[in-house]
């Protein structure tokens, strides 16, 4: 760096027995992007770490459903006998749900992180992050990355916990599984990120999310089939990205599926790179006033 | 450009507009490597715009700034290489540990991690923080993590720190933590810009500090300049009586004089500490014994009342903070 006086400050005043700092070279750091970015998604999981209640919440919920909704309907499906098993593909009810539950817990899961982005900016983190020199993408990537592997977490203990209800679906079938829980975990996160971007408060949040997660889970493929759904709904099906992954977790484990399984993988990509497209753009602004 | 070299912070009439409200209206001062500059004034007065201003958050709308020696409108990540910022609210991840909030923000900032933990400790240390490393943040009290605020900005080595009223909202005891810190940092020649309405907070850490108010300022000086503004300070000098009416005509050459009675005479004038030896020698020749002498000096809530007609008030915690705390203990 050449820079005069660089070595100044902190460096020198040693007093007897006590330790000092040491001149470690030029005092004007590169951050780079890849640090930053290890930085905030370490901080994600550090995060997740001390906070247990929140793996509690994210699968309680979907635990409630499997169990209440799923066992009920599984039981009154079976009298139906075939014609049930036609309408779900083949499956018992309670397979039919399985993946969906996975997904939808992920889902819930990725989009409840983007709450954190709230809470940083109430508790003043944000301000820490936004003047350091670390480049705004590597920032908020970082925190999405760290979200997505929390909630990929929290649909890896979802899974094992469905496999004991609807039976387990065989090491490739489990693997594959996850494949498509990371990808939901991805644009869950962004998703829920984008959305706390641009809200102002914690009630904010919300109540977007309660207003868009309930009709996003039931059109969303889990519970029932959308091929039946009138024409107006199942396009709204079709814009639901929840509808991709869960569509894609199904096809994936037990080769049923609505729509082809690329079809899927692209429409859950899609989703996360406008999101993400998004969330770097309003990340990006230099300035908070 | 070359005075921007020279100087810590160069701000050439500074301006920041919010719609209607224009917060700051043209402010330039220069701060010295090393010095401890302050700005002083009340709530409202400025001082955090401009400091947000200076750390390249808030872009002005008028005017420039160079922090050390970078435009803080062209260049900000430069500029943000090469400061440290304590805001005025906490900035930390409550939920997680001292220690880890420490290595984040250093590799946040690109310290190499064989540095990092390394320093992130003698920081703590000198903050007197150690043995709370692996605690919680949440479980900090405010002096403790403004302390743990004010180490972590050091973890970069930066060459110039600023600190927005540091130490708002804190009981007597943990101010007093805190300005030890801040003077262990001008001892170890850190350059320090901080902003605080508690006069006595400015008189005692400032090398020099400018006194602003509605946006400007209105005021800039070494703290003992400033006080010198005031009328004077306040001599009294008590003598036998015999000596009371060949005293009073020997301080009348310096100013306005007061008989107290009892042989004490009242001086108001400027430069007392400067002023009274002077006073003595004369009275030695002029053979009158001087009993005794004191005097005192004005302070800066005195320099503001004379320039703005009103007192700098010293209020009570800073309730957002509170409000936080309890939202935070809610949830």
């Amino acid at each position: 760096m050449g820079e005069k006086g660089s070595t100044q400050t902190l460096i020198g005043g040693s007093e007897a027995g006590k330790p000092r700092l040491k001149a470690l070279g030029v005092g004007v750091y590169d951050p780079g992007f890849a640090r930053p970015l290890a930085a905030m998604m370490h901080r994600q999981l550090l995060r997740f770490r001390y906070a247990r209640s929140r793996l509690v919440n994210a699968i309680l919920f979907p635990l409630v459903w499997l169990i209440f909704f799923g066992l009920g309907w599984s039981a009154a499906f079976n009298m139906a006998g075939g014609l049930a098993r036609r309408l779900f593909g083949g499956l018992e009810y309670l397979e039919f749900l399985a993946p969906g539950i996975v997904a939808m817990s992920v889902f819930t899961g990725g989009f409840g992180s983007g709450l954190g982005v709230i809470w940083d900016r109430e508790f003043g983190y944000l301000k820490e992050v936004l003047v350091s020199p670390a480049p705004r993408p590597a920032l908020i990537l970082g925190r999405i990355l760290g979200d997505s592997l929390v909630a990929l977490f929290q649909g890896f203990v979802m899974a094992l916990l469905v496999s004991l209800v609807a039976g387990f679906p065989g090491p490739v079938g489990f693997v594959l599984e996850l494949i498509a829980a990371y990808m939901a975990a991805l644009a869950s996160s962004s998703l829920g990120t984008l959305i706390a971007l641009k809200m102002r408060s914690p009630e904010g949040f919300h109540m977007v999310v309660n207003l868009i997660m309930m009709p996003m889970l039931f059109i969303s493929g889990a519970f029932y089939p959308v091929t039946p759904l009138p024409s107006w709904l199942k396009a709204l099906a079709y814009i639901n990205p929840l509808y991709y992954a869960v569509d894609l977790s199904r096809g994936l484990v037990y080769g049923v599926h609505n729509t082809p399984l690329l079809l899927d993988a692209i429409g859950l990509a899609a989703v996360t790179a406008a999101s993400l497209a998004l969330v770097v753009k309003e990340f990006s602004r230099i300035y908070i006033a | 450009m070359s005075s921007a070299n020279e100087y810590a912070i160069v701000a050439l009439g500074l301006r920041k507009r919010f719609g209607e409200l224009e917060a700051v209206r043209g402010v330039s001062f220069k701060v010295r490597y090393g010095e401890v500059y302050g700005f002083l004034g009340p709530n409202g007065a400025g001082k955090s715009t401009t400091v947000g201003m200076l750390i390249t958050l808030i872009k002005p709308t008028g005017g420039e700034a160079f922090v050390a020696g970078y435009s803080v409108v062209r260049e900000p990540v430069e500029v943000r290489r090469r400061i440290g910022v304590v805001f005025q609210d906490p900035t930390v991840d409550r939920d997680l540990t001292a220690i880890h909030n420490m290595l984040l923000h250093a590799r946040i900032h690109g310290v190499p991690s064989r540095i990092a933990e390394e320093r992130a400790w003698e920081l703590l240390e000198m903050v007197g923080l150690e043995e709370h490393a692996y605690r919680p943040l949440r479980d900090y009290s405010g002096g403790m993590i403004r302390r743990f605020e004010i180490a972590r900005s050091l973890l970069t080595n930066p060459r110039v720190v600023f600190m927005d009223e540091p130490t708002i909202g804190l009981d007597p005891h943990a101010r007093t933590g805190v300005w030890d810190v801040i003077r262990e940092l001008k001892r170890r020649g850190v350059t320090v810009f901080l902003t605080t309405h508690y006069m006595d907070e400015a008189d005692k850490l400032c090398d020099r500090l400018a006194i602003i108010d509605h946006g400007r300022i209105i005021a800039e000086g070494t703290p003992s300049q400033l006080k010198s503004k005031v009328a004077g300070d306040t001599l009294y000098v008590r003598v036998e009586d015999g000596g009371v009416a060949r005293l009073k005509r020997l301080l009348a050459r310096y100013g306005e004089v007061k008989d107290a009675g009892n042989g004490l005479l009242v001086l108001v004038a400027n430069d007392a500490p400067r002023l009274l030896p002077e006073i003595i020698s004369e009275a030695q020749r002029e053979g009158v014994r001087i009993l005794e002498t004191r005097y005192t000096r004005p302070s800066l809530d005195d320099v503001f009342l004379l320039l703005t007609g009103r007192r700098l008030r010293d209020e009570g915690g800073d309730w957002r903070f509170w409000g936080r705390r309890v939202a935070r203990r809610l949830l």
